[in-house]
């Protein structure tokens, strides 16, 4: 797909995804990972039929993503927390419920637990209006979920969450993967992919730079990496003598970081 | 469901916003207070005030309420993005639309029915005041227009569609009316209505004598009498039931009786009253017919909104709005040109003809107007409140003729609301 948004006059103004030819298979996570306006919102929204693409087509579980039947399957958590405000947490997911034709008993069955599952059970009769970020997103999660979807489509779900609500979405995500559920997961935060994705994306500038499953990508088959406790300065330096004596190139010697961080910011250097 | 999940929701989220307390608040206020607003002249002239107050006020700030709820509440939800939320479940761009203007047709009955209820108070605490013999307009009289028309003998000239018979038997006008007494055991003797442009040569008089026949003219049973009748006033005279009896037929033949006094007819001057029916069902008639008018501008500004901002849309369904009662206004104007003429036979020559620069005017105004309102809704067609002052059931073709014009209407405008939401996207 490509898609080129226009500007007031319909003229071609900005290139926000070009030709992402791209499979999701069932059951696994799929991070889609990009920085600030790499087209990953852009991407879901044309899943979902919300933008039209400039040229291409999409398939959500086989059906056109323009098919209205298939979104009976398909649970959606927008980049921000757009709920309205002046409904409390049950009715709002009541709501959403309904526009899934759920029958009455099942929906107050799955808000139950909902709140439940997402810890908002105390704060259940609350106006939205009164809710942190971090319990907005939960509620739209408990909303992307109501409908016991097949396809859980989640644009940056920690975004506004502290360390133990990223925590809790990742177990959500997981829990989702046991339940057989595929997920597409949007973020710019490279830990939370790494833990939870079996395949990932990068984008950059609205062109997919690199997909694979997250193992091989980080696994880099001519490096070597030495993780040692209680090694003496000396004896560093002995190791580094004999590997030059060996013809190795000894790259670095450090603490490991963040290995996806690297490649990530490689990648997104090497192209811009 | 969808659609009335959606209709609820839409239906919730606008009975909180306060512009529609304050204009609800503000339109019962006025109705409340109007009954004891010091009124002058006729004794039903505080009851007429109610009415007038209640369709032309009251109800029109409620009108306006919910053009502006139903105007921005689209936008609203594509400004916030809560549009996400309901476009990506399996629900079409039409459902959220149709189910709009659902939630703001519930909104529109509501406000109607509480409304209507409050102002039938109003009116029996208004009626109350006033004696029984003066709660003409409390009726609902059946409307019946002359069957044919025609003048026996001279006229002495024609002006404006109007035609002039001078007095003492020149020329007689004679307006036949058949089935005005199409129900069986009504309780209620028929009136005649007569509203005649009469002049006197003579100058200054209030009273003019007009012979007026009744007669049914297939039993020949009739009366003729001499009443004396007020310049610029209708006249109002019982039917004998006897006289339509037999056969629901009846002519009412009229002349002025001194040779110096003239009197102008048009086919349309005089009318039967029959057949009264209950005031209620005539007043929830006029409610339903409201309603469907509510419902026409609903539909109006919720099909702006797939296509404008919420400021633009608000502006745009409230220029609709008064276009379609000022277009009313315009057209009573041009009919107030062509009336000058009624005093002709006072007044000086100079005085007599309009000035070209107001038929210009007149011209400039009414022609596009017209050609506009071939477009825009024309609110003229829901007017019950000229029923009800006059006391006259509401036909059943108003009736029929509003909700099938809002119907035609609405189906247009969803046909244009759904091509343009074919192409829209939702940034
Ligand atoms: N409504 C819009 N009009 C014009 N450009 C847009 C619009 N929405 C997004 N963009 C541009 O498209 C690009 C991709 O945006 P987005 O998909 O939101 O990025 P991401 O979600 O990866 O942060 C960005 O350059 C952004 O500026
Ligand atoms: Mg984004």
């Amino acid at each position: 797909m490509t898609k080129v948004y226009r500007d007031f006059w319909g003229r071609k103004k900005i290139h926000a995804l070009t030709n992402l030819n791209l499979t999701i298979e069932r059951g696994e996570i799929f991070g889609l990972l990009g920085p600030n306006g790499s087209g990953k919102t852009t991407t879901v929204k044309l899943l979902l039929g919300l933008l039209f693409p400039t040229s291409g087509k999409s398939w959500l579980l086989g059906y056109p993503s323009s098919d209205l039947k298939v979104k009976n399957k398909v649970g959606f958590l927008p980049e921000e927390s757009y709920l309205y405000k002046f409904l409390n947490a049950e009715e709002i997911l009541d709501f959403y419920g309904k526009l899934f034709d759920i029958s009455k008993k099942e929906r107050k069955e799955r808000i139950d637990r909902l709140i439940q599952e997402v810890g908002l059970a105390p704060h259940r009769r609350r106006p939205l209006s009164q809710y942190s970020k971090g319990m907005l997103r939960r509620i739209g999660l408990a909303q992307a979920i109501i409908n016991d979807p097949e396809l859980v489509i989640l644009d940056e779900p920690t975004s506004g969450l502290d360390p133990i609500g990223c925590r809790e979405i990742k177990d959500m995500i997981l829990e989702f993967k046991r339940q057989g559920k595929t997920v597409v997961l949007c973020s710019h935060l490279l830990a939370e992919v790494q833990n939870v994705c079996d395949r990932i994306a990068i984008f950059n500038k609205g062109t997919l730079q690199v997909v694979g499953g997250v193992k091989e990508l980080l696994s880099q088959k001519d490096v070597v990496e030495f993780l040692v406790r209680n090694l003496s300065d000396a004896d560093i330096h002995a190791v580094e003598a004999f590997i030059k004596d060996k013809s190795g190139d000894v790259l670095s010697i450090s603490h490991p970081s963040s290995t996806l961080e690297e490649i990530f910011v490689k990648i997104i250097q090497n192209h811009s | 469901m969808v659609i009335l999940a959606i209709a609820c929701h839409t239906f919730r989220d606008a009975i909180r916003k306060k512009v529609l307390h304050v204009l609800i608040g503000l339109g019962i206020l006025i109705m409340v207070i109007t009954p004891f607003i010091p009124t002058s002249g006729e004794p039903d002239a505080r009851l007429k005030m109610v009415f007038v107050v209640f369709f032309q006020v009251v109800l029109v700030l409620c009108n306006i309420g919910i053009i502006f709820l139903s105007a921005i509440s689209l936008p609203r939800e594509i400004e916030d993005k809560t549009i996400f939320g309901i476009l990506s479940k399996p629900v079409s761009r039409m459902d959220v639309i149709v189910g709009k203007i659902t939630g703001f047709a519930f909104l529109s009955a509501l406000l109607l029915a509480i409304l209507s209820l409050l102002n039938i108070v109003v009116i029996q605490y208004a009626a109350s005041g006033i004696p029984t013999e003066h709660r003409g307009i409390l009726k609902a009289r059946e409307e019946f227009k002359p069957s044919n028309f025609s003048i026996r003998g001279k006229i002495h000239h024609a002006r404006g569609g109007i035609a002039w018979i001078e007095g003492e038997k020149t020329g007689v006008a004679v307006w036949s009316f058949t089935d005005v007494n199409k129900k069986e055991g009504y309780r209620y003797s028929p009136e005649v209505e007569l509203n005649l442009k009469l002049e006197s040569s003579k100058g200054f008089t209030d009273v003019i004598p007009l012979m007026i026949g009744m007669e049914n003219p297939v039993t020949g049973q009739g009366i003729a009498e001499v009443v004396p009748a007020k310049l610029d006033e209708s006249l109002t005279l019982h039917i004998d039931p006897a006289i339509i009896q037999k056969s629901d037929t009846v002519n009412i033949s009229v002349f002025p009786v001194l040779k110096t006094d003239y009197m102008g007819v048009t086919p349309e001057d005089v009318k039967i009253f029959s057949a009264q029916k209950g005031f209620a069902s005539n007043y929830a008639k006029a409610a339903i017919i409201t309603f469907f008018k509510f419902l026409l501008i609903v539909i109006i500004a919720v099909m702006g909104s797939t296509y404008l901002s919420a400021p633009v849309n608000i502006v745009s369904a409230l220029v609709v709005f008064l276009c379609g009662h000022v277009l009313d206004f315009m057209k009573d104007f041009s009919l107030l040109i062509e009336h000058y003429d009624i005093h002709e036979h006072i007044l000086p020559a100079a005085q007599r003809n309009p000035g070209s620069l107001l038929i210009y005017v007149d011209y400039l105004i009414k022609k596009p107007l017209e050609w506009i309102t071939f477009i825009l809704p024309d609110f003229k067609r829901f007017d019950c409140l000229k029923f009800i002052l006059n006391g006259v059931y509401i036909p059943s073709e108003t009736m029929r003729m509003s909700i099938g014009y809002t119907a035609v209407y609405a189906g247009i405008c969803l046909l244009i609301s759904s091509l343009i939401l074919r192409k829209r996207e939702f940034f």
